[in-house]
């Protein structure tokens, strides 16, 4: 085979093409194609049902406190609703870090819905209704979050490894029994009379600092916010950095192989699945005990998927999760003031969302065509060229 | 017989990443023969079926089918053509009966079904009787295939073929999952379709049955045809000569072997399979510091388990393993690798690498938790880099970008030469070689076998287990010949010569 000198040749210049196929830049390409895509069909849908799209973006925007409203009711503005924002956007942050984490591993946590309830649940009957001190009440409550999520992750992982339990049958599994037997307790002792759901948690214990002033206007700031962050980064450092991390990813990407390098496998994917649920925990405690302050008996929060889009949509890295968790919250978050400025019901934030899940799910597909089509345009001048890659043709 | 030519596949090539498959073979099979493709794994036999099959479309090449050139799109315009294939897998759905097996997706030209919306199972029934008892497959069309064993199943997908009135028969290693009995049995039906007027053509391994049936026969090596053969005008060991390829050779300068201590030691070693099959039988031999201790065998014969269980990738049912005179029977892979053993697996790349991972990465993965890679559970990235640089500088692995190209994209040549220069960096004292030059080409073989040789004067122990013969009489110092999971022989490779080892490696005993 003579396919080196064409491949090096072919290599330097710089043709369209690359932007999708090269993957120094597919990696924020293909996420934003897969946005424009999605804006696309879901602007073609209000068009559909007779509303205008450019009102339609506006509004989700503006519910999300990143545009201006028209009226704002007094001492409040676009900052009480951009905290309030960022408030649902952290636990979604947390959630798809866990998510990021299980896949690298190379499993579904489907039960981040189910982690993210027993962890609320728990912190909210034990902290959220105690007379402690925030100062004690507060990091308690985030290491109940922390343990009980990663505790059950710790269990799917080690069923998956010592019996061969697929984690996807185990969280589903999980999630269902969690959402019964919370919802038990929450209706049989601890259920507010009037609004059927639990309690509210003590000020004092809730993970969001409400009732601050911030350029005259009254904010909420949440608590989940600063740790979201710092998880990015130290989860970005596990994976990439550390020794657990790599086999992690080992063990994700080719299982023979982590053991045939003496990797115990085991106890990665206990480790992967322990650390994904603290994950959900953490979420699930900023969202129960700090963005609401109370939990609905019987529901499984709708983040748990979500945030399985995300983690997509985020390209599986820390970092690409905060602007993908981003992105769908605006739609979420959104969602509300939306329907009530236009009338189309709340429910198409999660028909976007769908959308948005779809298109990136296809982001592989993308590559892949337009690395054949790279790879067939490299062919055609010298009809030999066997490498998408151009490295260096097969001789030896 | 008359000599019409039904098949013709004329210059055929087919590359595969950093392989070539196929390269320039041409054919011509008669109508109404057994033609025999023979060649030891790897060689190309399935490769080149699966293009007359329309599986995989040739690099170049033409294919003739009853003088008429074709292209083969997929496996329905083969059908549509009248050939039919029994893969080594069978495709079969256990929980139908034999008959809604065979009727199955069935070509259009059937004429008595056509359009109607319901199947009429009792006329399908009715007739696979028939066919069956017209080339004595008996088989009870009722049967659900999951009751059946894998010998009727086979019967069934002969059914298959021939109930789709395919006249040129393709048989993948039709024997591997039979019984001797089973074999005869086939062997007799295969005779008997040919009585029928039709063309079969085996893929195979095994010699006895060429010479048993097959009328003509073509011997592929490393993707090349090397000879067509007249069956009965040739011996068996001609054949095996042939196929394994003594006359293939390279010139390499071996000093005599300075054999040192006893480095690694198995005594009575015997490993079974997960379905409790006893694969290794009782394998006892050593390894000495600067020997190059080759086992030779017919593929499947126990020869990987031996090295996996070495490496502790599976567990031992009874015997032990020693290295440098410490029982390593019971340690971990971790443990045996940090106790001195190397290993370059058979399947590269799903065992030995990590596909989407790094080339550093992959330099990487067996010693990435130790100093200096990392330092208190934290990675050393620049470290790893600065180690993987000098690895493929050493070892002149051609990578695009460095050695952040994801190793998936590297060809299978310069993939085997990560693997190589990684298990010798670690420095063990003794190296196992699966394969190593497995689907290689001629010259990263020539740069492995040096590499083995220089690896060998530094005093390793190497154990290397190879289906090559000339690949074994090249580099052994001493070789052991595996037949059904025993070592038959161990001699010194100075006193045998290759037919001598063919022999064993078939079986014989003295």
């Amino acid at each position: 085979m003579t396919g080196q000198k064409e491949a090096n040749h072919d290599k330097n210049a710089f043709r369209p093409i690359d932007l999708l196929a090269d993957d120094r830049w597919n990696k924020i390409t293909i996420p934003l194609i897969t946005i424009l895509l999605t804006v696309l069909v879901a602007s073609l849908i209000m068009i559909l049902i007779g509303r205008s799209p450019v009102v339609a973006m506006k509004s989700f925007l503006q519910g999300s406190g990143l545009w201006p409203k028209a009226v704002y009711s007094p001492s409040k503005g676009m900052l009480t609703d951009l905290f309030s924002f960022l408030g649902i956007f952290s636990p979604m942050l947390l959630a798809s870090l866990g998510v990021v984490v299980a896949m690298k591993g190379g499993m579904f946590n489907i039960g981040i819905s189910g982690q993210m309830l027993a962890s609320g649940f728990l912190a909210t009957v034990f902290i959220g209704y105690s007379d402690l001190p925030s100062t004690i009440a507060r990091p308690l409550i985030l290491l109940i979050g922390i343990l009980v999520g990663g505790l059950f992750g710790a269990l799917v992982g080690y069923l998956k490894y010592r019996f061969n339990i697929h984690e996807v049958v185990s969280t589903i599994m999980f999630n269902y029994i969690i959402s019964y037997i919370t919802g038990f307790f929450i209706n049989g002792y601890y259920a507010d009379m009037i609004t059927r759901t639990s309690r509210a948690v003590r000020t004092a214990a809730r993970l969001q600092i409400s009732d601050l002033t911030l350029m005259g206007q009254k904010i909420s700031f949440p608590l989940g916010l600063p740790i979201a962050l710092i998880a990015v980064f130290l989860i970005q450092f596990f994976i990439n950095r550390t020794v657990s991390g790599f086999e992690i990813r080992m063990i994700g990407s080719n299982r023979i192989c982590a053991q045939y390098a003496g990797v115990k496998v085991g106890r990665g994917l206990v480790r992967a699945m322990a650390i994904s649920g603290m994950l959900a925990g953490l979420a699930g405690v900023t969202m129960y005990l700090g963005y609401y302050n109370t939990i609905v008996p019987k529901e499984l929060s709708s983040m748990g998927y979500d945030s399985i889009a995300v983690a997509l949509l985020g390209n599986l890295s820390p970092s690409g999760c905060i602007f993908a968790s981003f992105l769908i919250t605006i739609f979420q978050k959104g969602a509300v003031y939306m329907s009530s400025s236009t009338g189309v019901a709340k429910e198409i934030a999660s028909v976007i969302t769908g959308i948005l899940l779809l298109f990136s799910a296809t982001g592989m597909y993308i590559k892949y065509v337009a690395q054949r089509t790279r790879a067939k345009q490299s062919v055609l001048p010298s009809s030999n060229g066997n490498n998408q890659n151009g490295n260096g043709g097969n001789r030896i | 017989m008359d000599k019409e030519i039904i098949v013709e596949m004329k210059h055929i090539t087919k590359l595969f990443p950093g392989v070539v498959a196929n390269d320039d073979i041409s054919i011509s099979i008669q109508k109404g023969e057994i033609y025999a493709l023979l060649g030891e794994n790897g060689a190309g036999k399935s490769t080149l079926m699966s293009i007359l099959f329309g599986l995989y479309q040739p690099d170049h090449g033409e294919i003739y089918i009853r003088g008429q050139k074709v292209t083969l799109e997929s496996s329905r315009t083969a059908a549509e053509l009248g050939i039919g294939m029994v893969h080594q897998h069978f495709k079969l759905i256990d929980n139908y009966t034999i008959a809604e097996n065979i009727i199955l997706c069935r070509e259009p030209i059937h004429r008595l079904l056509g359009f109607l919306p319901a199947v009429d199972l009792k006329k399908a029934n009715k007739e696979i009787r028939e066919l069956s008892q017209k080339f004595h497959l008996e088989v009870d069309p009722e049967q659900k295939i999951e009751d059946i064993n894998v010998s009727v199943q086979q019967r069934v997908e002969i059914l298959k073929m021939l109930y789709r009135e395919a006249d040129i028969l393709i048989f993948d290693e039709p024997t591997a999952i039979l019984t001797p009995q089973e074999i005869e049995y086939l062997l007799d039906i295969m005779q008997e379709l040919r009585r029928n007027g039709k063309t079969i053509i085996l893929i195979t391994h095994k010699l006895e049955e060429v010479k048993k049936i097959a009328d003509r026969c073509a011997i592929l090596r490393r993707g090349k045809l090397i000879k067509v053969l007249d069956v009965s005008r040739t011996s068996t060991l001609e054949m095996a000569n042939l196929m394994v390829g003594k006359e293939f050779s390279f010139d390499i300068n071996k000093t005599p072997a300075r054999c040192g201590d006893v480095v690694l030691d198995v005594e009575h070693l015997s490993v079974r399979s997960e379905n409790k099959v006893e694969v290794v039988h009782d394998v006892s031999f050593k390894v000495h510091q600067g020997e190059i201790f080759a086992i030779a065998g017919v593929s499947g014969n126990g020869q990987v388990e031996i090295a996996d269980a070495i490496a502790g990738l599976i567990p031992v049912h009874s015997g032990t393993i020693r290295l440098n005179g410490r029982d390593i029977t019971n340690l971990d892979v971790r443990e045996r690798t940090e106790a001195g053993i190397s290993y370059i697996p058979e399947d590269r790349q799903q065992v030995g690498m990590v596909a989407d991972m790094t080339l550093a990465e992959n330099m990487a993965i067996k010693s990435y938790y130790r100093e200096p890679f990392a330092k208190r559970g934290i990675l050393q990235p620049e470290v790893i880099k600065n180690y993987a640089e000098k690895l493929v500088r050493d070892y002149d692995v051609r990578t695009g970008s460095g050695v952040d190209t994801p190793m998936g994209s590297l060809s299978g040549g310069n993939q085997q030469k990560v693997l190589v220069a990684r298990e010798i960096g670690l420095n063990s004292v003794l190296m196992i070689f699966v394969q190593p030059t497995r689907g290689l080409d001629i010259g990263a073989i020539s740069h492995i076998h040096h590499q083995i040789l220089d690896e060998r004067e530094k005093g390793k122990a190497i154990l290397l287990i190879s289906l090559e013969l000339s690949e074994i009489m090249d580099l052994a110092d001493t070789i052991g010949v595996i037949f059904r999971g025993e070592l038959l022989k161990i001699e010194d490779a100075s006193k045998m010569t290759p037919s001598e080892v063919g022999r064993y490696m078939m079986g014989v005993r003295e």
